[in-house]
Order: structure tokens, then sequence, then C-alpha cells
């Protein structure tokens, strides 16, 4: 960290080499668009390597990484009003149950139902499911007390099940 | 039946992991006796693996190449930069100067046998064709890399004498591209990069050779006086190795292949 800040790009690579990969994942989970994902991880490493001055080392380096990358995935939602047209999209997916439904189907169905959600359950889903962490750890990356940590989940899981039981996934 | 809120609390911790031994104990005694929590348990845990199965996913080859080529360089490396732009100011740099000029175009170093043996073509108002992306059509040859060392596209097109080979790429370190050609009424006409100072380029009878690293967008420029068929020879090396070699081929207008 040291040496990022010193404005060392190697030592840049290095940290970009180890959050490269989640940071990705977590766009594409909130976007649901690989070349959007692409560009808001690059937007993410760039804002990171601007604002490394700005870090303040009593917090977990991910979960600077992560909420940056959680509020940038936000930004880009709110700018493309992508939200929107994908749920018109996805509107139409449900076609009632299907007894052959297998785990492929059940993945196209769950990225589906993901996207329809608001991007704040979202986003609790994708730290906990896509980048593993804790109660605590989510509660320091969106930076709200762990009860409501709790409670996200909940509502996100709830709504979720709402959206696959309509379309007859689950 | 609504369920306790206390149950449902540690149904969730029970399946995120984050359950104490006590908890889980109370818990086991809780569902043992309520049906519904166990169907909401059952249920849940099925929802999470469905989410814990979701494809981890692997980023574009080439995203972090792009994103170390955009992050801006220290100082120093700037400095050195800075130290190409001085150099093209010298005599020996001003006759490249007439070949490619504009706003965003920078020059590079170039180092040929060819500079003084060969009519040249002005290439003045060609060279800000690179500042926007070649599109696919007729008459324009194109290839595709997609290599962790190098990615991006190269492209092939003339205009009048001139053919111009672009070359969009993205590179993880130094790499070497080796343009060959075997026709001898063909020669190197000029070299333009899109700012991006920083590359080095020789010509030599037959070949060009340029070092890139980073994310680039160059044109190299060759006279092709006869409007001849021609067969370019790309090799990309990197450390020492190829890492990709391909063909890229000018056909005269109304012929094929």
């Amino acid at each position: 960290m040291e040496r990022c800040l010193k404005g060392d790009r190697q030592a840049f690579e290095a940290l970009l080499v180890k959050y490269e990969k989640p940071v990705y994942n977590a766009a594409y989970r909130m976007l649901h668009n690989p070349d959007d994902a692409r560009d808001v991880t690059q937007t993410v490493f760039l804002k990171v390597y601007e604002s490394l001055d700005q870090y303040d080392p009593s917090h977990r380096f991910f979960s600077w990484v992560y909420r940056i990358a959680l509020n940038e995935s936000i930004n880009w939602l709110k700018k493309s009003s992508r939200q929107e047209a994908l749920e018109h999209e996805t509107a139409d997916q449900g076609d009632g149950p299907e007894q052959q439904a297998d785990d492929a189907q059940l993945g196209e169905g769950m990225e589906a139902a993901l996207m329809m959600i608001k991007s704040e359950y979202r986003a609790v889903i994708v730290l906990k499911h896509v980048l593993g962490c804790s109660y605590i750890e989510i509660s320091e990356v969106l930076d709200i007390p762990e009860k409501k940590v709790k409670s996200r989940l909940y509502t996100a899981r709830q709504l979720l099940q709402e959206r696959l039981t309509k379309q007859g996934l689950h | 039946m609504a369920i306790d809120p206390n149950i449902v609390e540690l149904i969730n911790a029970d399946i995120d992991g984050e359950i104490g031994p006590a908890d889980r104990q109370e818990l086991e005694a809780l569902l043992a006796d309520s049906p519904e929590a166990q169907a909401m348990h059952a249920e849940l845990s099925a929802l999470n693996s469905s989410l814990n199965e979701l494809p981890d996913l692997d980023p574009p080859v080439h995203l972090k190449h792009t994103i170390m080529a955009s992050i801006p360089k220290t100082e120093a490396q700037q400095r050195r930069s800075n130290m190409l732009h001085s150099l093209l100011a010298s005599p020996a740099m001003r006759y490249a100067g007439m070949f490619a000029a504009g706003s965003l175009i920078t020059l590079t170093l170039v180092s040929s046998d060819q500079l003084s043996n060969n009519a040249f073509t002005d290439v003045t108002g060609l060279v800000g064709t690179i500042s926007s992306e070649v599109p696919d059509g007729p008459g324009i040859q194109s290839t595709r890399i997609d290599r962790p060392e190098v990615a991006g596209r190269v492209s092939l097109r003339s205009s009048g004498p001139l053919l111009i080979v672009d070359f969009d790429l993205v590179s993880s370190g130094p790499v070497d591209i080796i343009a060959s050609y075997s026709d001898q009424t063909v020669w190197f006409n000029g070299f333009a990069q899109l700012e991006s100072p920083g590359a080095s380029i020789s010509a030599q009878s037959g070949r060009v050779t340029m070092q890139i690293e980073g994310k680039r967008r160059y044109a190299l420029f060759l006279h092709n006086a006869g409007d001849r068929n021609i067969s370019i020879n790309l090799q990309f090396m990197s450390q020492g190795q190829i890492v990709y070699d391909t063909d890229i081929q000018y056909t005269q207008p109304g012929q094929t292949g």
C-alpha cells in the first residue's frame, strides 16, 4: 500500500491482479452486461488509483475497493437507465413451471431475478454471494449497521424468491 | 402463520454460516417444533445454494493491460516521454515530421535505411484518420489479436499509392511487432501514433520493426507505387518469443483472393 501511495505502478498492478476478478464479477452481477462490467471495472481502478491518498488505512482495503465498485455500478445503472430496460426484457421470461428445469436454467432465472430487484438489495446479495463477505464486512463496505445488513439480506432473499416463484423456478 | 422474527434471524444466520453454537442449539429446538420454520429453512437453503452456484467469470484478457495503460505515469516516466518530444525537434526528426503531423498525433524516433532512397508521398492528410477506429468494410482487411501479452486489432487499407496499416493495441509489457513484406517495390513511407509517445520504430528493406507498450494506436504507411497485391507478415514478440503470427493481405480492387 505504501508503495502504491508513492505512485509505484508495479505495486498498483499487484493490487489490480488481486482485485480485478472480484470487482469485474461484482460489476457484472450488478449490471448483467459484460461490456458495462468491463467499463465499470476500468473506472473503479482508475478511481482507486487517483484516490489512493484519500484511502483511510483504518478500514480494510478491500472494503474501500468494493464500495467504489458498487457505487460505480449503481451510478452506471442510473446513468444508462439500464435497470428499467432490463425489467422490461426479463418480464416475459416466466413461462410457468418446468419440471425439467435444470441447474443452467435456474442460473439464468436467478440472474434475471437478480436484475429485477432494487440495486440496494442486489448489492447485499453480490457482497454476500459473489464476493463472499461476512455480515461485518458487508456493514463495513456499505457503511450501515450489521443489523441492517441482516434485514436487507433477508428482504433481498424474499424478493428473489418471489421473482423465482413467478418464473416457476422455485 | 407468521414465523417469529427471532427464528427468521436465526435461520438466516444459519444458512449464512454466521451462527454461534448456542444459537444453533436454540434454532434446532425451534425447528423441531415448527414445520413452517423447517420449510422456510429448506427454501432459503435452496435459494442460497443457487446464488452460490452463479458462475465466477473471468474478466477480458486485456482488461488489466488496458487499466495499467490508462493510469497516469509518474513524474519520472513523464519526463522520459517528454525527452522524446525534445528529440523530435532535432534535424534528423524533421524529415519524419513531413510525413505525419496533426495536433493529436505525435511522431516517434525513426531509424531507417530507406528514408533517403525512395520517393515519398506526403501522408499529412491521412494521419488524422488514426484518431478514429477503422470500420470493417470493403477494401479493409483486419485481424483481431487476443493474447495475454497483446490484444487488439490490426487493419490494412489503401489510399492512392499508400497502404495504411492501423494498429489499435494494448500490451502488458514491451512487445516487438515485425511487419515484413517481400515485394521490393514497396517501401516504408511514414509512421504516426496517437497521443502515445514512447514507441520506437526502425525500417529496413522489406521490414519495419516497432516496439510498443501499453495502450497504443498507430498507423504505418507503406508506399505501394505499383498497386501490386502484397502480403504483410506480422509477428508479435514478447520477451524474445513469438506470441502471435499472422499474414494480412492487400489485393488490388476488382481482384479476389
